[in-house]
């Protein structure tokens, strides 16, 4: 049941997601869906991965999140040179002390951006997986906590591209949502050369929002509600992308997880105090796509994963409100 | 096989299966499986000329040629340059084949005997449709149209058949039809790419989804074309109109067709053995006089005789009285108990004449002109019982001699010769009937004539020759059987001015020991009834060593000029089929001492007549009350749904929404979200500004409603999803509302409740196996279409918490609007 105070979190939420999005419009321009989504997968202390050609402003995105909130931030330029223990943090010893010092990787940060991720050996694109999921590093046998909120923004070339490796398929299942850039309209880059002509946007970015005003609204995502029908047409999206005659590998029930609180947090960021089918909709494709390894019939027919799970969209029924009538429903 | 090598297999079975409409017309039925041979050959040499490929008329032409070499090699082969190279001298025998057929076709009834001129007509029919139907299906793929020639085949066989042709060969020939339209599909549907809907593992075998769609809608409509006509009643159906005679399994020769007597009656005649076609015990003392009247024949055009059309109209009880009958004539009242043979089936019903009352179960309808009663809707004779209570007439030669002038009218319409009788006719009945003084002794010496004195000789195996010299040559050979002598004498009695008509129908029969009298095959006869006012019809008898002359006809009357009285002759002597009839069991002599008592009438206890209402009459009725209720169902059943609907609550009134927007031509996606639904029918009806608030706002309630925690209500569900029906109204053309009146798309709704009742009907009694229930929703083969559920629905939802059977969903519009396409 929604209380008035969580109905009052809601009001707070969309004002502080709102500033959030108009300090990182001010960077990214016509880009207002890829910021709602990087708003989204913040909200929904999620990861996200940003994948596109170079050049079209990834990094820009990741960094401008990271400046407009007040946080810790570290940047990772991943090359195919490093280390595991660039990320994690190594134990080194201390003379003096006459003992092991644990000097915190890369990763010790509230908003970590992993740059080029794929450049990296998958070895060491795996040292990012406990930090991800489990928000803590082992390192020499001793578990380091993360600070909250604990957001990695990492963004990759598309895997054609030279020099890259592909990511893990555990590493991907981490992510929450993957987005693409897309090219900007003409307008927009016309708008870019005029504002990036000078000096960098990015340096006149100031934070909007604190730390733990990001945790508070977590927490209020976390409260909204999601009825019975919408959990089972998330269930039955991800169960259809298992029995895909297209797909090789579907999505995991983490993936079920990402995709309903990725939900949640759409529902909360339109103000709404529960998430309907449409917000799972909404956020399918970017949720689902990059989790799902198309089978070879389908690369030779040049199906990508994201038609597949468009496909998948077409042929789920929306749990019909009317052949079963939902335990939870109440007539009006 | 390949799309176009099945849709020619389909085009030669639709053509044989048109074809089997001719199969009654003639005895044989041989010719089919020739036709069928070459039509086969014919459509191969097509199928090669199209692989290699020719120009497409390029191929007709090289099959029609192929279909002239294989006619020539089967029927003129003697003639053919080397034994298979048509020349000049095979069409002068194709062109004298064709005239002797077209002859036959007017010479013969029906089932006219397989002439060689006759079966080249089949044959060479058959192939020209089955070109037709192969170049328009196979050569250039379009199989409607072959509909056509199809049409036209079945048509000859129906039309010719006389009575609209039995609705076994209808269902032939449109099976075959469908069969070809479905070939033709499939082969258009599988040139997208692969045939959707199988390829889940259950389905191995089974025909694809299309096919079954195809196929149920093929029966049905076939089944609707069976069951409609039957239903429709027929009011005022001609005498010719009546399904002719033999119709149906059996197709015994014992069968006469009242319509053209000539040949049937001379096939019964001819029947090697003398099967009974009716049994009766009579009242009557003088079986002898008993004659069973089936149908009197008024029209004569110059060669033969026939039922003039004329209409029929309900049994009435009594019948009336019979015209021209004076009270001052002696008649006795007989009763008869008939019962007809199983295998004999006729459409007009044999009886005594003229009969005052007949009490009979079935369709029968009366027609008064000749006081014949007709079978409805195919109703026939077959193992029927029935009563008849007739007169007797027995007009001494004295009233018959006195008797006044026949009324006008009649007098003028049963004298009527056709101009192109030969003068003949009229100059030998003058010359026979010279010195005779009134119209009653030219009616009896026309009777000697032909009977006795004229030399006459009765011979069944006489060829039946057509034209209107068959008379002449008949008078001329004077050899023939009863239609001859009926025929002649008739035709004759009218050129000297007295009205007559040909009587067919049987002669008494033969008495049998236990008192009722069997009428057989060779009883079948036809004579000629004269009228003389205050008798009304007479009837005479002209065959020599048939039957039995009336007494009145045998001139003893005192008159002036009485005739040499030719003695009465004993009837059946020497008559092929030798059995003595009721005359010689029972002379009239010793029937007037009261010596030969006949059976009371019902001594049978199986003789009653009028059997229990026939099965078809209820099914008829029942079929006549589905076609007038079904129409009506799914309006009637959408109005009280909706008003259901509207007064239960937000869900209800956004189905009756979502629903209302199907009747208006918005099928319903289960893939769209509340509000996207919504969004998509404002959109796509364009509707106005207040329906569309309603819309969405009906959405929103749902959203509340569904998904939210605390629902809170929006609006009056129920007003906006009337508003919204409004809106659509208003915006849709006139077809449109008038189909979501009078046939809702929504109504399919009902069809899938049922379907998915009956399905777990089965599924329950069965305790159906764990495998079928809580399977997850399984994607289809292919990834080209979700299977959509069909047959027994018993699957569990893909979600698993319901326990109710899941109504079969339409998926409308998949994989075409919006589904991207495949290469």
């Amino acid at each position: 049941m929604t209380t008035y105070d969580e109905r009052a979190g809601l009001g707070e939420l969309s004002a502080t997601a709102d500033r959030i999005r108009r300090s990182v419009e001010t960077v990214i321009e016509g880009k207002p869906e890829v910021v709602r989504l990087s708003l989204t997968v913040l909200l929904a202390e999620g990861h996200l991965l940003i994948e596109d050609v170079p050049g079209v402003g990834k990094t820009m995105l990741a960094k401008a999140l990271a400046r407009s909130v007040d946080c810790s931030v570290r940047r990772i330029q991943f090359t195919p040179d490093l280390l595991p223990s660039d990320i994690t943090g190594v134990s080194v010893y201390d003379q003096q002390r006459q003992e092991f010092e644990f000097k915190p990787g890369a990763v010790f940060a509230q908003i970590v951006i992993g740059d080029e991720i794929n450049r990296a050996s998958p070895k060491t694109q795996s040292a990012l997986l406990e930090s991800m999921e489990e928000q803590q590093v082992t390192v020499d046998g001793h578990t380091y906590e993360l600070p909250a909120p604990f957001m990695v923004v990492a963004t990759q070339n598309p895997v054609e591209m030279e020099g890259t490796y592909p990511l893990p398929e555990a590493q991907r299942d981490r992510f929450m949502a993957r987005v693409s850039m897309g090219y900007p309209s003409p307008e927009a880059e016309l708008r870019m050369l005029d504002v990036h002509g000078g000096p960098s946007p990015l340096d006149d970015l100031q934070p909007v929002a604190h730390a733990h005003e990001i945790v508070k609204l977590t927490e209020a995502v976390r409260a909204v509600h999601v009825a019975e029908p919408v959990r089972r047409y998330a269930v039955d999206l991800v169960a259809a992308t298992r029995q895909h005659p297209e797909l090789r590998l579907g999505a995991s029930p983490r993936a079920t997880l990402h995709l309903l609180r990725a939900a949640k947090a759409a529902a909360a960021l339109a103000g709404r105090e529960f998430a309907l089918p449409d917000d799972v909709q909404s956020l399918a494709v970017a949720v689902l796509a990059h989790r799902l390894l198309p089978s070879a019939q389908a690369q030779l027919n040049r199906r990508t994963a994201e038609q597949v799970v468009l496909d998948i969209l077409q042929r789920t029924p929306v749990p019909d409100p009317f052949g079963q009538q939902p335990p939870g429903a109440r007539r009006v | 096989m390949s799309g176009q090598a099945r849709l020619a297999v389909c085009s030669v079975v639709a053509t044989l299966a048109a074809a089997c409409a001719l199969l009654p017309l003639v005895d044989r039925p041989g010719w089919i499986v020739q036709a069928a041979l070459l039509l086969s050959i014919q459509t191969a040499v097509g199928a090669l000329a199209r692989r290699v490929p020719l120009r497409r008329w390029l191929t007709v032409a090289l099959q029609a040629l192929a279909a002239l070499l294989l006619l020539t090699l089967v029927f003129a082969q003697q003639q053919a340059v080397g034994g298979l190279l048509p020349g000049p001298d095979v069409f002068r025998e194709f062109g004298q084949l064709l005239q002797e057929g077209a002859d036959d076709v007017g010479r013969y009834a029906i089932p006219a005997p397989t002439t060689q001129s006759l079966r080249l007509l089949l044959v060479g029919g058959v192939l020209a449709v089955g070109l037709a139907v192969d170049a328009l299906a196979v050569t250039f793929r379009s199989a409607a149209p072959a509909g056509l020639p199809l049409l036209a085949l079945y048509s000859i066989g129906a039309g010719l058949g006389r009575g609209g042709g039995h609705w076994l060969w209808f269902l032939a020939a449109a099976a075959g039809y469908l069969l070809l339209l479905l070939a033709e599909g499939r082969d258009r549907l599988t040139r997208w790419g692969r045939v959707l809907g199988g390829g889940r593992p259950g389905d191995a075998g089974r025909p694809p989804a299309a096919v079954r769609t195809g196929r149920r809608i093929g029966a049905v409509a076939l089944g609707i074309a069976l069951a409609v006509p039957a239903a429709l009643p027929s009011i005022d159906e001609g005498l010719l109109q009546a399904h002719g005679a033999g119709d149906g399994p059996g197709g015994d020769g014992g069968t006469i067709s009242a319509v053209n007597p000539l040949v049937s009656l001379q096939n019964s005649l001819n029947q090697p053995e003398n099967r009974e076609v009716l049994r009766y015990r009579t009242s009557s003392d003088n079986t002898q006089d008993l004659y069973l009247r089936i149908v009197a024949l008024d029209w004569f055009d110059g060669s033969s005789w026939r039922a003039s059309e004329r209409r029929v109209t309900d049994v009435p009880d009594p019948l009336p009285t019979p015209a021209g009958l004076s009270p001052a004539v002696r008649t006795d009242p007989v009763n008869t108990s008939v019962a007809a043979a199983g295998t004999y089936g006729q459409t007009y019903l044999p009886m005594p004449y003229p009969a005052e009352r007949v009490l009979v179960g079935g369709q029968w309808r009366y027609e008064p002109e000749g006081r014949a009663l007709v079978g409805d809707h195919g109703q026939s004779t077959r193992g029927l019982r029935y009563q008849v209570s007739s007169l007797l007439v027995e007009p001494t030669a004295a009233q018959l001699a006195t008797a006044p002038a026949p009324p006008e009218q009649l007098l003028r319409a049963y004298t009527r010769v056709p101009a192109s009788l030969p003068g003949v006719v009229a100059q030998t009945a003058r010359t026979v009937t010279a010195g005779a003084a009134n119209a009653y002794q030219q009616a009896v010496k026309l009777q000697d004539w032909f009977s006795a004195n004229g030399g006459f000789r009765y011979d069944t195996q006489v060829q039946t020759g057509g034209g209107s010299n068959a008379i002449v040559r008949f008078l001329e050979e004077k050899q023939g059987f009863c239609v001859h002598f009926a025929f002649s004498m008739a035709a004759m009695a009218r050129t000297l001015g007295i009205p007559a008509r040909v009587a067919v129908g049987f002669t008494p029969g033969t008495p049998q020991p236990d008192g009722s009298v069997s009428v057989g095959s060779k009883d079948a006869h036809a004579w000629p009834e004269l009228y003389f006012e205050g008798a009304g019809w007479t009837r005479f008898e002209p065959t020599p060593t048939r039957g039995s002359q009336p007494e009145y006809s045998l001139g003893r009357a005192p008159t002036t000029d009485g005739p040499g009285a030719p003695a009465p002759l004993p009837s059946h002597a020497g008559a092929p089929s030798a059995a003595p009839s009721a005359g010689d069991a029972c002379p009239p002599q010793e029937r007037r001492l009261g010596a030969c008592r006949a059976q009371v009438l019902g001594a049978d206890a199986d003789g009653g007549g009028g059997g229990p209402l026939p099965l078809t009459t209820a099914v008829v009725v029942a079929a006549a009350l589905a076609a007038l209720v079904l129409p009506v169902v799914p309006p009637l059943w959408r109005r009280r749904v909706r008003a259901r609907r509207l007064r239960r609550g937000t869900l209800a009134a956004w189905r009756e929404m979502t629903d209302s927007a199907w009747d208006y031509g918005i099928p319903p996606d289960e893939s769209r979200t509340p509000r996207n639904t919504a969004a998509r029918i404002v959109r796509t009806a364009g509707l106005d500004a207040a329906a569309a608030e309603a819309a969405v706002r009906l959405a929103t309630a749902v959203e509340q409603t569904l998904y939210a925690p605390d629902p809170r209500p929006v609006g009056d569900p129920a007003a906006d999803a009337e508003r919204v029906r409004a809106g659509l109204h208003a915006t849709a053309p006139r077809s449109v509302r008038l189909r979501a009146a009078l046939a809702p798309r929504s109504a399919a709704r009902l069809r899938w409740g049922l379907a998915a009742r009956l399905a777990t009907v089965p599924a329950r009694l069965r305790r159906a196996p764990s495998g079928a229930l809580g399977a997850p929703p399984a994607v289809a083969g292919g990834g080209t279409a979700r299977p959509a559920p069909t047959g027994p629905q018993v699957d569990a939802p893909p979600h698993g918490s319901g326990a109710q059977p899941r109504v079969p969903r339409l998926r409308v519009r998949r994989g075409c609007s919006r589904s991207s396409p495949r290469p």
